[in-house]
């Protein structure tokens, strides 16, 4: 039992010892080791390290690549004075953990502040010379790109890369939308009605086509009936020509004849007639006068 | 924590001491007693120098024995915590001292246990899905205006909601490049959708575009997040709705039902059309057949009035006098019995007889009889006339025509 306790007295101080004057260092970390508030080293590959223990004290600092969304969108006024609200974020990563101890004192918020303040001033710069469309559109990543470049050049001053710098959102304030969004209407109302009268254009378009063609059809087959029939008006003219020129008095008697029969042949014909005429000749006397 | 599972393995065998089988005891005692000289080799040379130790090690001959199982066992847990199971679909990232050494696929694993080495276990193949304008879950989706209303490249404001997969193709890069890689994809996914939808009309985006749009981002996507080391691999990128704001909505709606009135306008023109033409085509088959059977009338009627009538001309050459007055007479015949007669003697005198031509065309259409008058009745009158037709009267008199039937 004595032995027992004999051996805890021994293996704890040991490892009391060890833990105190050993330290890891993970991969996704700096580590940076202070000797009395003064920095001695600084432990960028991974491993087990040892310090002096009590005297030596060790800070660690993220080596990964660190995302800053801005909390809320920011105003920014473009080269036409419109406003619009712009939402951003920032990749970085801390490159230099000494720099970046010194100038911020290891604060993350502390960084992320100036980060803005460099990011927001490149913006504000970038925003002033273009219009919307082309902050929108032409020349979006022309500005992140120039916007990084210029946040990595600053901030490395205090020991941070910045990997990108990225529009997330490029809004209108609402004042504004409210327009746009009657612009559209206004837009959509004005397509609606070409469309509309579009459509009425092309129908009447095809009907009076169909009508045209309608007419020179009926027109057509008319002057091809007419003709027809004048060639059958040309051939009966011809044979009655030859026929009646036999004996021109008789055929005028004949003729004649033909049409008092078919001009008097009903009841609702009436004729007033004079009891001299010929045809009463024999309802008078026998003889002729 | 070593420490306090030691304690408290020391004092619960101690009572089975004696249970262990003495094979083992004997063992153990040999190893303890190694163990010992190694702890003890000063107090083995200078007697009384090492205090506490070396009495104990003579006195309590038991307790040794006691020490060395106690101390296996522990160092035996230590390491079973070394024990870990990758699931299926997912790296076990084990790192040593911080630095990582290897990454090992699903199965059970061990590594040196804490402190030295430790294990991260990460889901590979896990498909992980974000929302972006829209959230669901509860039953029922909730928009995000703020995250679906964006400016297309000609100024106007639309609303899309989107969906984006993804699975990690290196664990490692995962883990170790990015401090919290899962919230990148939802700032990549903004800034990507915008800056397409950006470069987009927006009749394009709402219409024929969309699964231009959804590539465009993947690939912007996947370009932003590589860029960043992140070791995710954005599977797809799937439009859930793309429409105009709310705001505007039923104009739009009102736009597309133009598009229709186009169509159905075009349409009912074809349709008259298509029922005009094909009338006119059947009008003008009539008018031609109608010509044609009235040509072959007409020659017909010709030739047959024609040869009648040469015929009648040969009798009538052989006996005019009597052909001509039997045709005559036949005529009269004809006529004669056919039409309503009124007989006027009109001689010897001058003065207008009335005759109600109207009352006898009534007359006469109703009832066959009474078409003759009375010679007295109209006694007087010079007027010679034949009244051909009612037309007549419209000369307002009945003077000045001699047509006589003859």
């Amino acid at each position: 039992m004595k032995k027992l306790s004999s051996i805890l007295f021994i293996v704890i101080p040991i490892i009391v010892i060890l833990s105190l004057s050993t330290f890891t260092v993970d991969q996704r970390e700096h580590a940076l080791v202070f000797r009395l508030g003064e920095i001695v080293s600084v432990k960028d590959k991974p491993g087990l390290y040892f310090k002096v223990p009590l005297v030596d004290n060790v800070r660690f600092f993220d080596k990964r690549i660190l995302t800053y969304n801005s909390t809320q969108p920011d105003r920014f006024i473009t080269s036409e004075k419109k406003n619009v609200l712009v939402d951003s974020y920032i990749k970085w990563r801390i490159i230099d953990p000494a720099k970046y101890y010194v100038s911020v004192n290891g604060d993350e918020q502390q960084a992320e502040r100036r980060l803005t303040q460099t990011v927001n001033d490149g913006l504000r710069a970038e925003f002033g010379k273009r219009t919307i469309q082309e902050v929108v559109s032409g020349q979006r990543s022309e500005i992140m790109g120039i916007l990084q470049k210029r946040a990595d050049r600053d901030s490395r001053q205090i020991g941070i890369e910045i990997l990108d710098v990225r529009l997330r959102r490029v809004d209108l304030p609402k004042e504004v939308s409210e327009s746009v969004y009657q612009r559209m209407v206004a837009e959509r109302k004005s397509v609606a009605n070409q469309l509309r009268s579009q459509g009425f254009a092309e129908s009447e378009k095809i009907r009076a086509e169909a009508e045209k063609q309608r007419d020179i059809i009926i027109t057509n087959a008319y002057k091809d009936a007419q003709i027809i029939k004048g060639k059958g008006d040309a051939i009966a003219a011809k044979v009655y020509a030859e026929a009646f020129s036999k004996n021109k008095e008789f055929y005028d008697f004949y003729r004649s004849l033909e049409a008092y029969k078919k001009s008097f042949n009903g009841k609702d014909d009436i004729l007033v007639l004079d009891p001299d005429s010929d045809f009463f000749k024999y309802l008078r006397s026998p003889n002729k006068k | 924590m070593q420490k306090l599972i030691r304690r408290v393995f020391t004092k619960s065998p101690l009572g089975a001491n004696n249970d262990g089988p003495p094979d083992l005891d004997e063992m153990f005692k040999d190893l303890k007693n190694k163990v010992d000289n190694l702890f003890t080799t000063n107090p083995k040379n200078i007697n009384g120098s090492g205090g506490n130790q070396k009495p104990t090690n003579i006195n309590d001959g038991p307790g040794n024995i006691k020490i060395l199982p106690i101390f296996i066992v522990v160092i035996l847990i230590w390491m079973a915590t070394g024990f870990y199971i990758v699931d299926q679909g997912s790296r076990g990232v084990v790192l040593r001292f911080g630095e990582n050494t290897e990454v090992t696929q699903p199965g059970p694993r061990w590594h040196i246990p804490y402190p030295i080495e430790t294990a991260e276990i990460v889901n590979q193949e896990q498909v992980r899905t974000i929302e972006v304008g829209y959230r669901s879950g509860g039953g029922g989706t909730s928009q995000e205006l703020r995250e679906s209303l964006m400016l297309t490249g000609d100024e106007n404001i639309i609303d899309l909601q989107f969906a984006v997969q993804y699975n990690l193709k290196s664990v490692q890069d995962f883990i170790f490049n990015n401090r919290a890689a899962d919230s990148s994809v939802r700032g990549a996914s903004e800034t990507a959708i915008r800056e397409i939808v950006g470069k987009s009309k927006m009749d394009f985006v709402l219409y024929e575009g969309r699964e231009e749009i959804a590539v465009k981002t993947k690939e912007l996507m996947q370009d932003i997040l590589d860029l960043y080391k992140t070791g995710i691999n954005i599977t797809s990128v799937t439009m859930q709705n793309a429409q105009p704001p709310e705001q505007v909505q039923a104009s739009f709606d009102d736009a597309v039902k133009a598009k229709q009135d186009l169509e159905r306008q075009k349409n009912e023109g074809q349709a008259y059309a298509n029922d005009i033409v094909p009338k006119a085509t059947g009008t003008a088959s009539r008018l031609i057949a109608e010509a044609d059977g009235y040509k072959v009338s007409v020659e017909n009627e010709s030739l047959g009035n024609a040869s009648r009538f040469s015929q009648i001309l040969a009798e009538y050459l052989r006996a005019p006098e009597v052909t001509k007055n039997r045709l005559f007479l036949e005529a009269q015949e004809q006529i004669m019995s056919s039409v309503s007669k009124v007989i006027v003697d009109q001689k010897g005198s001058n003065s207008l007889i009335y005759l109600p031509l109207d009352k006898l065309i009534n007359k006469s259409s109703s009832s066959l009889n009474n078409n003759q008058l009375d010679k007295s009745q109209a006694s007087s009158g010079s007027v010679r006339d034949v009244v051909n037709s009612i037309t007549d009267r419209s000369r307002g008199t009945f003077r000045a025509r001699d047509r006589d039937v003859r």
